[in-house]
């Protein structure tokens, strides 16, 4: 059967990268890097932490006789005599000697009365979150119960007085909880695997445009097949290099997320396990080690996200690379580039930077905005919708729309501008001339 | 018999922004020749060559091929070898020249067999796996003719075919282009080299400043160019040789080659023959070599060119 003639520059485009070195390499090694990444993540949240040791220097006298030493914990509180009357300096030179003590922590006299004074923890190798929540904790609940003595108010009253009251957040429509930082994250993932994306794929339209300028081929080409065919050509092309390689991705990251789940954390599927889990760690810290695993197997929405994905990718990817074609035949060489890189690039970056600045408030006006206008909304819907929020139907759609209206128009744009400049050499054009080109007849 | 028109353009004229490019052209190529296509550099032929080429479109006028309105049917019977011309740098020449060949209509199978043939012809099948990277550019030129011509095409557009060639490769393209004529193919030749337009073209148009100035056959206009000037070499003197013909003629030059033999060269006004002059001279001098001084394409030329452009000057003033 004969291949229609856009077919074979499709065809042609597309095998002549697929076979490259480099890209094999990225499309394998790329989902392998992320799976590594991820999978390094959950194992640290699982690993214990070294045991370190808590040397602690109390001006007060009254707060570490409150502290109750936990032994389950690995942290483990060492209080500084200071029977001897030795001071702050004694305990420091002491620290600073010793191999026993990883952290010195001092506790001033007036931290009683102010209660919210600042204590000062001295470290010879930085604390962990961990460890300095459980310092914040311990020496504040001591102090409670230091004041408490100095009232004479017995601690079961005081138990009495105190209120724990949590909040969880449900959406009324799907009742699940809601968890907006976790889902924010996932939703700049998308963001910046998309923005990579159309920068990436753009830019190498840019350049096989260039390729066929100055190595003068491109004039054959054209003897041969219309010039707006040609770009269409080279366009889907290298597009669908991009679906191919997003697709591998997307099928190593399942397979070998999937394999890594049953094999090395065979609990974190179990959805019982994991409500237990949930409720037996309300807002403790217990619950921060598993919400990665949680967010990787069970909060994203993989199918919605890699439909949006696709979407927003060919939307952007034309939108974009449309343009850069354009400049590619404007220019003849890649150094030429510059001057008309910078405008195009610009709102890309600028939706990149907006993405990762309405997560706060993902359904704000400027989140809004930026996510109906075509230059900024494949980026910054994506995120929105990762994060969910009311009525996100109409906008995804109204969003959709007016990417699929801009990108048939810069590629118009562009294959006005492609069609002339590609026969042009010599002086780089000014904007003026792009304009006069666009009003050439054929 | 004349031959029958393979290529014909009716007034067609192209205009860029405010720069006219083509100015109301028209010319036929007849089947089976050799048309070159002439002028200085920005004369309009490459704008013509994109035209035929359907790369852009005229503004005004018509073309034909075959006795039909110009269409993208025609891509296929028309090849193209344009004057900056080069291949990708990284891609096997034997696939390019298959993609290429098949972006001109041709079954991909087919393409393979006929060029592996011309590639043998030519004496670079051997690098058929290599990238253009590897090749001479000689090599690569040759490969830039097989891809213009491996489609058979009716007209075969070739724009200063023999630039980058050395003297052999450049006799060996001269072949294979007169070949294909005579095998049928119509080729219209654009070119600076004169040399191979006297060599190789039937006809020829020159163009300046977006118009024709100069057409016809190659044969004609060196005939209408050349003024009825003779070369004789003579032995005798020139004093005897002078007074043999009263009027009629005039004396450009003379030149001693020995002692007794001169060459003269003369021009004849309209009045008088070659014949007549050749009989008043017969019994005064002896008679050793009587030659006709013709122009060279590259005379007639620069003639027209300039004549063209002193034309344009005074209409301007």
């Amino acid at each position: 059967m004969r291949t229609s003639k856009i077919g074979l520059i499709i065809s042609r485009e597309y095998s002549s990268r697929v076979k490259k070195r480099s890209f094999i390499l990225l499309t394998i090694l790329g989902p392998l890097l992320m799976v590594g990444f991820i999978f390094t993540a959950l194992y640290l949240g699982q690993q214990d932490e070294d045991e370190v040791t808590i040397l602690i220097h109390d001006d007060t006298f009254t707060i570490t006789q409150f502290i109750k030493n936990n032994s389950n914990n690995l942290n483990k509180l060492v209080v500084y005599d200071t029977s001897g009357l030795k001071t702050y300096d004694d305990a420091m030179d002491d620290f600073k000697k010793s191999d026993r003590y990883d952290l010195l922590v001092y506790l001033p006299e007036n931290i009683i009365e102010t209660k919210n004074s600042t204590g000062i923890i001295q470290y010879k190798k930085p604390p962990t979150a961990k460890s300095l929540t459980f310092i914040t904790n311990t020496i504040n609940k001591a102090i409670e119960k230091s004041t408490l003595h100095f009232y004479n108010i017995p601690l079961e009253d005081y138990d009495r007085f105190k209120s724990d009251v949590q909040f969880r957040t449900i959406d009324i429509a799907t009742s699940e909880e809601n968890n907006n930082l976790a889902k924010s994250g996932v939703g700049l993932f998308f963001g910046v695997i998309i923005y990579l994306f159309i920068f990436m794929y753009g830019v190498q339209v840019m350049k096989a445009v260039i390729e066929e300028k100055t190595n003068r081929i491109v004039e054959v080409l054209v003897s041969s097949i219309k010039p707006f065919q040609l770009m269409m050509g080279k366009i889907i092309g290298i597009m669908l290099v991009g679906l191919t390689q997003f697709s591998i991705w997307v099928l190593l990251i399942a397979v070998s997320l999937t394999a890594l789940s049953i094999i090395a954390f065979p609990d974190m599927l179990d959805a019982a396990n994991q409500a237990e889990l949930m409720q037996n760690n309300v807002g403790g810290e217990v619950a921060m080690e598993n919400d990665f695993a949680d967010l990787v197997f069970r909060q994203i929405n993989w199918s919605l996200m890699i439909g949006l994905f696709i979407f927003y990718f060919i939307g952007g990817y034309l939108l974009y690379g449309s343009l850069m074609a354009a400049i590619g035949a404007a220019v003849d060489s890649e150094t030429d580039t510059q001057q008309f890189m910078i405008p195009v690039s610009m709102p890309l970056f600028f939706a990149y930077i907006i993405a990762i600045n309405i997560t706060g408030n993902p359904n704000g006006s400027t989140a809004f905005w930026c996510s109906e206008i075509p230059f900024t909304s494949p980026i910054v819907m994506l995120v929105r919708v990762a994060i969910g929020g009311e009525g996100m139907i109409w906008q995804v759609l109204l969003s959709m729309s007016l990417l699929i209206v801009t990108f048939i128009f810069t590629t118009w744009i562009a294959a006005k501008i492609y069609r002339v400049g590609i026969l042009m050499y010599g002086k780089k054009p000014s904007y003026k001339e792009l304009l006069k080109w666009i009003r050439f007849k054929d | 018999m004349e031959k029958p028109i393979l290529f014909e353009a009716k007034e067609v004229s192209k205009i860029y922004a405010n720069h006219t490019a083509l100015n109301s052209l028209s010319l036929k190529i007849p089947e089976k020749s050799i048309f070159g296509l002439l002028g200085p550099n920005g004369a309009g032929k490459t704008s013509f060559i994109r035209i035929i080429n359907q790369i852009t479109a005229p503004d005004t006028g018509e073309l034909f091929l075959s006795g039909k309105k110009l269409n993208r049917n025609h891509i296929k019977d028309i090849g193209y070898l344009p004057e900056e011309r080069g291949l990708y740098k990284k891609m096997k020449i034997g696939e390019q020249a298959v993609y290429l060949a098949q972006l001109k209509g041709m079954e991909k199978k087919q393409a393979t067999g006929k060029l592996k043939d011309w590639f043998e012809k030519l004496d670079i099948l051997n690098w058929w796996n290599n990238t253009i990277e590897d090749l001479s550019k000689g090599m690569a030129q040759k490969i830039q003719f097989i891809t213009t011509v491996i489609h058979n095409p009716k007209l075969l557009i070739l724009d200063e075919p023999f630039s980058g060639f050395d003297p052999i490769n450049t006799n060996i393209i001269k072949n294979e282009i007169l070949k294909l004529k005579e095998n049928g193919t119509t080729i219209i030749l654009s070119t600076h080299n004169m040399n191979s337009v006297e060599e190789i073209c039937d006809n020829i148009a020159l163009l300046n400043n977006a118009n024709k100035i100069l057409e016809g056959s190659v044969n004609q206009i060196k005939e209408d160019f050349s003024e009825k000037i003779w070369e004789i070499t003579f032995k005798g003197n020139t004093v005897s040789f002078a007074n043999s013909v009263w009027g009629g003629w005039e004396l450009l030059g003379q030149k001693q080659m020995n002692e007794s033999t001169i060459k003269a060269t003369i021009k004849l006004t309209d009045k008088l023959l070659l014949n007549d002059f050749i009989r008043g001279i017969l019994d005064n001098v002896e008679i050793i070599e009587l030659n006709k001084v013709v122009p060279t394409m590259n005379d007639i030329f620069i003639n027209v060119v300039n004549q063209s452009e002193k034309n344009k000057s005074n209409e301007n003033e």
